[in-house]
């Protein structure tokens, strides 16, 4: 009976489908995330008669077939790249993108890694760095007798040193955006690193063509709805309901069976 | 062999049969664009001798299964936000590029590949009025029109990048289902003239659970009868065995 195995199958995507909602939902106020979606298709099909099958040397053919279904699988669990909302944070370290693009962090063992989560703070040596302790690429050294830091929308970083009224530029923030960035690979501590289906990363100026521009004293929120992720917790329960009820059902004709003839 | 007891059985596997239907059904209710199914059943009717106090012919029917029917009714839409989901609103499906060749789907859940293609969950490239559909980073949010167009607005002017094909069949019910969402067909495809297409939505399943739920007890029920009949068929011949068999002393 193939109704147990399937059922099981449905069950197993919809536990998916829970885990993800659960994820979403602990990291509603995780600065930068982005909304995760599980994704479903069927399994492959058992052709007993193939649709359109001849009936007949007269040319007559079956207008359905008989196709059953082996159940579910989880296709993939991809993230909704849309804009979070900007929240004010008055901290002049604190750089949301507006737009498209990603921050290059340079991890503890030299490699790149990307993120949208631009809550940052300074080094003892006065470079710009993550709440990790990352170095924010490329390098920008804030001087020790800065008195106030302008980052503008292009990413352009100024600092007004104590004795000189002028502001200097220390700096250029940089974007890294990619052909695809749902492709990306999440590390977790709102991390994302290059996959051959993210393609390469492209370096280029905030404001410029296909870049975001980034606000100072701003932080982009998750981009989760709670109200959407409900809804979605809701659906998935009952389904999962469904798919047990299934098992249940199957289970019972199977006992019925194993009865026949037994008394 | 008595015959009641084939009857029986026949039906017992169009049981087993209708439950693993619905049970597929039931498992795809959150996969998008998943079209429910209903197992269809016909009476195969054979003649038997009649017995002494009947006169003609006697007919017996078994079950047998005709096929499998696909319900191709609209599934809702939802809204994902993402800027490459895509539904169709009315007949038609995306037409994708896999190994095997053309497949047609009614998922539209999109993305971009590593070279700014626009693909399937699985990586097949969708297909436009000229082939694959490449989107630059440029682009940016591309937006789709009703008829499918896919433009953006690249260095303040519109810019039209491609058309999604959306084709539709002179019998739908027809096409070989491929899992994956997928499905294959020999049959000649035409644009479609009386769908929509849907931008940041998806088109759901279009299983409805009350329908699932009422049709799996329908059968469980069904099924329990037979069981019963089977039971009380052999017990009787239990019993003609034991009477008739017994020596008188």
């Amino acid at each position: 009976m193939r109704a147990l195995s399937i059922a099981s199958t449905g069950m197993a995507a919809q536990q998916t489908n829970v885990e993800t909602i659960a994820n979403n939902l602990a990291n509603m106020n995780t600065t930068g995330f982005k909304q995760q979606r599980a994704e479903f298709q069927d399994l492959l099909y058992q052709n007993i008669q193939t649709p359109g099958a001849q009936t007949s040397d007269q040319g007559t053919y079956a207008p359905n077939g008989i196709q059953i279904g082996a159940g579910v699988r989880t296709a993939a669990i991809y993230r909704v790249t849309t804009q979070g909302d900007l929240q004010s944070t008055s901290n002049p370290y604190d750089v949301a993108i507006q737009g498209s693009g990603y921050f290059r962090i340079q991890q503890a063992d030299g490699t790149d890694a990307y993120t949208r989560s631009g809550n940052f703070s300074l080094s003892p040596q006065g470079q710009l760095i993550t709440q990790d302790g990352l170095v924010v690429q490329p390098g920008i050294a804030i001087p020790a007798n800065t008195l106030n830091v302008q980052i503008n929308a292009q990413g352009q970083v100024n600092a007004t040193v104590a004795g000189n009224n002028t502001p200097q530029t220390v700096g250029q923030l940089e974007l890294t955006r990619f052909p695809n960035e749902a492709g990306l690979n999440a590390i977790g501590n709102n991390l994302l690193l290059e996959t051959p289906a993210s393609g390469s990363p492209q370096a280029g100026v905030p404001g410029s063509t296909g870049y975001g521009t980034v606000q100072q004293g701003y932080l982009e929120t998750s981009n989760v709805n709670s109200v959407d992720e409900i809804t979605a917790l809701i659906t998935a329960q009952r389904a999962y309901e469904m798919n047990s009820k299934v098992i249940s059902a199957a289970d019972q004709m199977l006992q019925q069976t194993a009865r026949l003839g037994g008394q | 062999m008595d015959n009641s007891l084939l009857v029986s059985l026949s039906h017992q596997l169009a049981a087993y049969r209708s439950m693993d239907v619905i049970a597929n059904n039931i498992a795809n209710a959150s996969t998008p664009g998943f079209k429910r199914e209903n197992a269809k059943f016909e009476e195969f009717v054979t003649y038997v001798r009649p017995s002494e106090t009947q006169t003609g012919p006697q007919a017996l029917s078994f079950v047998k299964d005709a096929g499998v029917v696909r319900d191709l009714a609209q599934g809702e839409l939802s809204s994902t936000g993402a800027t490459l989901d895509f539904a169709i609103n009315g007949k038609g499906f995306f037409a994708v590029l896999t190994p095997a060749g053309i497949r047609y789907t009614r998922d539209g859940h999109f993305s971009l590949n590593q070279d700014g293609q626009l693909v399937t969950a699985d990586g097949y490239a969708v297909q436009g009025d000229g082939g694959n559909i490449t989107i630059t980073p440029d682009d940016g949010n591309v937006s789709v029109g009703a008829d499918g167009t896919v433009s953006s607005i690249l260095n303040g002017a519109a810019n039209q990048i491609a058309k999604l094909q959306v084709v539709t069949f002179p019998n739908e019910r027809d096409m070989i289902k491929q899992g994956a969402n997928l499905y294959s067909t020999t049959q000649a495809a035409t644009p479609s003239t009386e769908s929509t297409v849907a931008q940041r939505m998806l088109e759901g399943s279009n299983v409805k659970p009350v329908i699932e739920i009422s049709h799996m007890v329908e059968v469980m029920r069904a099924y329990e009868m037979t069981a019963t009949m089977t039971n009380s068929q052999e017990q009787l011949m239990r019993q003609a065995i034991d009477k008739l068999g017994s020596m008188p002393n």
